[in-house]
């Protein structure tokens, strides 16, 4: 195992000012491909486990969309060793919780448990890596589970993110949302399923963060007894039809007898044949297929009008902008919370407060991996015109072209920056989130030691420049929320 | 296949890892030690005492002030420690309420007040700033008129939802009956004590309640004792105020056998039941740990207790059904129960009661015993993670009289719990046979639960846990009451009378303006009704028609923002049972599914209830008993969402062509009150149906 440990500390930088404290931790990768973090904070005797898998539903195919986020469901059903159910009340009747989430990029597990109980957390995560039941039992009842959920999301304007990135990426999976088209979930077979979980619930593609009361020496050891014993490469495969296949189909695909090979010591299989399989199978690695950037560039600004079961209309407007590591992101944000975050931001005081047009204004900076949108939105006052709204969004973004920001405002939105930062770090789940992400998606865990400053070195005249560069008045998806019509279900879809 | 294994067969194999059988589960290390920090307590010269409890991991730093004075008893202005808690924020002498928000978003900090605690947390390095803003309030808080009448009609609002709220009913009638009306958890706000409450009154009580003496301060985060005592010295050495309000509670009420209690729900599908009762004991009693863990192996825990695994998944009767044991210092009790379809009521006050009967019986299994108090355990180790949790122990040490080591040690505490010490709790504050039976329901649940009552005479209350009037029997027919009605309406004329008089009616045209909360402009809603059979109404929004309908006798349909629809068979059928200027003249005769129920106080005055059927929903019709003129129609209407109750109230009936109409019509809808007031009708006018189209 060559570990290779680097310290927080030694790439620390010191902020003066700044109210941040530094995270240390430690991490290195497992022969297996697994990253491993580990953050060690002793103050409170418990621990969060997580594994980030890196994958979300831009790695899915267009026909099998949702599988990402059906496999946050699936895979609570059990493994080998974890009885249909039993995995969360494992973890309730230790004195934990858990939970997971997914998004177009990621899909993310975390147990939080009493620190004497990590042993248990690395099992049931490893044990869910390893051989979770991926059958027809556990589809059926999960697919019923998700689309219970569907249903409950399906709220009035929540289709609003999908038009509008459907718009904006018309060549990219980010096009449809992570909970996915049910008709394709129905249309799946248990194959699918299985083939997903072969492809992206491997070693390479996870990384396992543990934060809290832990002891490092301790817990590698542990890590490396459920997480290094995980198969490398494509002999992980070769383990779970072991476990899944009968002897006769085994035979077919390996040329060789089950008996050959005890999962318990998987690697000293029976004689030098296996054991050369075991060898090339563990050195060839599984292809894990990732989308290529959206090439299509938004060129024109395309309006569209979404009939929804909505009795106050709605105005959404979304710009492209680039993927989360881009050096712009920090002053894309904060451009995008002078204008609308918050009750004192400015789209707020005028759209809401002072010219009542809007009961509701708000702008999200989506930062993804392989792209961007800013995007804004109101939802009218009763009978309110939505060109009226739009003339005032952008007289807005004029402004915020034309002429600096106030200092005031400026402070105001570094502050927010600053106390959200420091919020987010506060619990050991946000920190092993966070430093997960950071190693995924943002060049590195130490990001969460360097980030806030990338915020706070943004600078008014950078505001401006973003705001120039990226909120182009001629190249926008401009979407209309009205309600219902007769016959509006039809036509409701694809206008432009 | 075979030719690769043949050629990798020169490859060694290298041991990648050694055995593992993992179908053995790990097993816990010996439990951590808890290391709560001692906090450090000081007092101030006006009173103040100081928790501190240190912690640099974040830059953040909190203080929390909680007023020490005993609960008051409210009387007749019930409500007012509430009332006045959700105005501490609304401005200062020194700063508005703008001025406050903007200053508090400025720095990315917070700011909140309730009815006894004033708290702010913020960065440390904003800390100066945010004590300056916090102080004031303590000190300063004005009270505007403005938004003293804002929040009163917020909470006229809200206790007109209540009656639609079983949730809400549940917890009145719980509290009425644990708890005398001399006693502060005893009393519920209504409309009477709301009346009651002003701007004076709001003042007088946070002059009283918000005073030093007795208050305690809790400091949590980036600071150390040094500096927490110059910050307090700062900002909180000048303010003064009266002696704190210390009193002896009136005791509990003292149940004997079983009591059931009744809320009538009209048109309910599901009963609230909650069986409870007055529990004598405080946190700082010896047996407090022990009691909670038995209230988690009932029902209090997450998963797998006992009134869980026996009311929802062995008989199905319901989705959820807990416990809970409520301690504090001034009046505790215990609750058991859930939301219960009609058809079970009973039988899910059977299980309840045998529940807690059986727990007091004998011992509890080992396993559920070590579930919940390892779930407990869990609970209280993550919630050490918050900084605030600290300090709440140390104000609860102080307040509850607690011994000091007394968070410190609670894990072991838990763990020696045993089997025994359960059977011991149960026997001691379990019971099944001096409860008050508590059920927000449908009348047509009564004989069910009867039965459980110890004299055979159930209570009967109202939304506001009031004694309700009991129905009573009507005095006239239903027919009778119709036609008292158009009568009435008619201004006296009766017979050929009236036929005159409807004659001369052409066309109605009704205007009525209704307010909308949260919504910039007024919405108006018009009605139409011709001689000839013609209907239409209509609901515009800043010249926008958000809704319309209209029937031409034969047919018709809707239109506006919905979308346009035809009314179909079914819905014709229904609307040709309510045709005329004065429909209830025509029911004998149209189909009309009525039925006059009894008599009943409606808002203060006794009320004639007719209860009409049609396909899609159920209305009852209140008639004032002495004017016999409609008061209020509640609507329970089936929609693809469940069932959707609708109130509308009528008052300030006027003279219009030789009838009497309301100018007043309320709306109340999703726990929203619509006010409407008529803006104009006109006798006679002509009417074009296409206008509702």
């Amino acid at each position: 195992m060559k570990n290779l440990i680097i310290t927080g500390l030694l790439a620390s930088i010191s902020f003066a000012g700044l109210s941040q404290r530094e995270i240390e931790y430690v991490e290195y990768d497992l022969d297996n491909g697994i990253h491993v973090i580990l953050h060690e904070e002793t103050s409170t005797p418990i621990v969060a486990v997580s594994v980030l898998y890196h994958v979300g539903s831009k790695n899915e195919k267009d026909e099998r969309t949702g599988f990402a986020h059906f496999f946050e469901h699936l895979l609570f059903e059990g493994s080998e060793n974890i009885e249909r159910g039993e995995y969360s009340e494992l973890v309730e009747k230790n004195g934990g919780t858990l939970n997971a989430n997914t998004s177009w990029d990621r899909t993310f597990y975390y147990e939080i448990l009493p620190s004497n109980q990590l042993e248990l957390g690395l099992w049931l995560e490893s044990e869910r890596l390893l051989h979770a039941k991926v059958d027809n039992t556990g589809i059926e009842t999960q697919r019923s589970v998700v689309k219970e959920e569907k249903r409950q999301r399906d709220t009035p304007y929540s289709s609003f993110i999908e038009e509008m990135f459907s718009r904006m990426y018309p060549d990219h999976p980010y096009r449809w949302m992570p909970i996915g088209s049910m008709e394709h979930l129905d249309a799946a077979e248990e194959k699918d399923y299985v083939d997903f979980y072969r492809t992206f619930y491997v070693p390479a593609n996870a990384t396992l963060t543990i934060a809290g009361d832990i002891d490092i020496e301790e817990t590698k050891k542990w890590i490396n007894k459920y997480f290094n014993s995980i198969p490398k490469g494509q002999a992980l495969n070769l383990y779970r039809d072991l476990e899944t296949l009968e002897e006769e189909a085994f035979v077919e695909i390996y040329g060789m007898s089950k008996e050959r090979f005890d999962a318990n010591d998987f690697s000293n299989p029976d004689g030098k044949l296996a054991g050369a399989l075991l060898n090339k199978l563990s050195n060839s690695p599984i292809r894990i297929p990732r989308p290529t950037e959206p090439q299509v560039k938004l060129s024109e600004v395309k309006t569209a009008v979404v009939h929804d079961n909505i009795q106050l209309p709605a105005l959404f407007m979304g710009y492209q902008t680039p993927s989360q590591t881009h050096e712009d992101m920090y002053a894309l944000q904060m451009m995008n919370d002078v204008l609308a975050g918050g009750a004192s931001s400015r789209i707020n005081k005028s759209l809401v407060e002072q010219k009542q047009m809007a009961v509701q204004a708000f702008a999200f900076a989506f930062g993804l991996e392989q792209a961007g949108v800013a995007l804004f939105g109101a939802i009218g006052s009763a009978g309110q015109e939505l060109d009226a709204i739009q003339s005032e969004f952008d007289l807005q973004i004029k402004m915020i072209q034309d002429e600096l920001i106030s200092q005031e405002e400026f402070e105001k939105v570094r502050n927010q920056y600053e106390n959200d930062f420091v919020s987010s770090n506060a619990t050991i789940a946000g920190i092993a989130e966070n430093l997960a992400d950071n190693h995924v998606y943002n060049g590195g865990a130490e990001k969460i030691n360097t980030e806030l400053a990338k915020y706070l070195d943004v600078t008014r005249e950078d505001i401006q420049r973003v705001a120039k560069k990226y909120l182009t008045q001629d190249a926008r998806i401009v979407l209309h929320y009205l309600p219902m019509e007769e016959g509006a279900e039809e036509s409701e879809n694809g206008q432009n | 296949m075979k030719n690769y294994i043949l050629t990798l067969g020169l490859i060694l194999p290298t041991v990648l890892f050694g055995q593992i059988d993992r179908s053995i589960r790990p097993e816990a290390a010996p439990a951590p030690t808890i290391n709560i920090k001692n906090s450090e307590v000081f007092t101030t010269a006006n009173g103040i005492t100081v928790i501190l409890s240190e912690n640099h991991r974040l830059p953040r730093v909190s203080f929390n002030l909680s007023m020490g004075a005993t609960p008051r008893v409210e009387g007749d202005k019930a409500g007012l420690s509430g009332v006045a808690g959700s105005l501490i924020m609304s401005g200062t002498a020194n700063h508005s309420k703008d001025e406050l928000d903007n200053a508090i978003d400025y720095m990315g900090a917070s700011l909140r007040a309730s009815s006894t605690n004033v708290s702010m947390s913020c960065l440390t390095k904003h800390m100066d700033k945010g004590l300056d803003l916090m102080s004031d309030v303590v000190m300063n808080a004005n009270f505007p008129q403005s938004e003293v009448d804002r929040i009163i009609s917020q909470n006229e609002d809200n206790l007109l939802a209540t009656k639609s709220q079983e949730a809400e009913m549940s917890g009145n009638a719980r509290a009425v009956a644990n708890f005398p009306s001399t006693h502060p958890y005893g009393e519920v706000m209504t409309q009477a004590t709301l009346e009651n409450i002003d701007r004076a009154s709001i003042v007088q009580y946070f002059k009283e309640t918000f005073t030093p003496n007795g208050s305690y301060l809790v400091v949590v985060g980036d600071i150390t004792l040094e500096q927490a005592k110059a910050a307090v010295e700062k900002n909180f050495s000048s303010w003064s105020g009266g002696e704190v309000y210390k009193a002896e509670l009136e005791s509990a009420n003292n149940i004997k056998g079983n009591r059931v209690v009744f809320v009538n729900k009209a048109g309910a599908d599901q009963s609230v039941i909650s069986i409870t009762y007055p529990l004598d004991i405080t946190p700082s009693h010896e047996d407090y740990l022990k009691l909670k863990v038995l209230d988690g192996i009932l029902g209090g825990g997450v998963f797998g207790n006992r009134l869980m695994q026996n009311l929802r998944e062995d008989k199905g009767y319901t989705y959820g059904c807990r416990s809970r044991a409520r301690v504090d210092n001034y009046g505790s009790s215990f609750s058991a129960g859930g939301n219960f379809r009609n058809d079970v009521t009973d039988s899910a006050i059977v299980e309840i009661l045998l529940e807690l009967e059986r727990i007091t019986e004998g011992l509890v299994e080992d396993e559920e015993l070590s579930m919940t108090k390892s779930s407990m355990a869990g609970s209280f180790a993550r919630s050490l993670e918050r900084p605030s949790t600290v300090a709440r122990f140390a104000l609860n040490i102080i307040r509850n009289e607690l011994p000091k080591d007394y968070y410190q040690t609670y894990l072991k505490q838990l763990e020696a719990v045993t089997k025994e010490d359960i059977l011991m709790v149960a026997q001691k504050y379990m019971t099944g046979s001096n409860c008050n039976i508590v059920v927000v329901g449908n009348e047509e649940v009564i004989d069910r639960i009867t039965k459980f009552d110890s004299d055979g005479k159930i209570e009967k209350l109202d939304a506001f846990g009031n004694e309700a009037s009991e129905k009573m029997e009507a005095d006239i027919t239903a027919d009778q009451l119709l036609e008292k009605y158009s009568t009435a309406m008619a201004m006296g004329a009766t017979g050929k009378d009236l036929k005159k008089k409807l004659k001369k009616m052409k066309s109605h045209v009704t205007v009525i303006e209704m307010k909308i909360p949260q919504a910039p402009g007024p919405a108006l809603a018009t009605t139409v009704w011709t001689s000839k059979g013609a209907e239409g109404s209509k609901m515009e929004m800043m010249g926008m028609t958000m809704q319309s309908s209209y029937f031409d006798g034969k047919q018709g349909g809707s239109g506006g923002q919905g979308g346009a629809k035809i009314m179909t068979e079914e819905e014709i059928v229904e609307k040709k049972k309510s045709y005329g200027l004065i429909p209830e003249m025509n029911y004998a005769e149209s189909g009309m599914d009525y039925e006059l129920t009894g008599i009943e106080m409606y808002d203060g005055k006794p009320c004639y209830v007719l209860k009409l059927k049609e396909a899609k929903k159920v209305t009852f019709e209140y008639f004032d008993k002495e004017t016999s003129l409609k008061t209020a129609s509640v609507i329970m209407a089936e929609t693809d969402q469940g069932t959707q109750e609708v109130t509308y109230t009528y008052a300030d009936y006027k003279e219009y062509g030789g009838f009497l109409f309301p100018d007043t019509m309320n709306l109340f809808v999703s726990g929203m009150q619509l006010p409407g007031k008529v803006k104009s009708r006109k006798i006679n006018e002509k009417v074009d149906l296409n206008d509702f189209k």
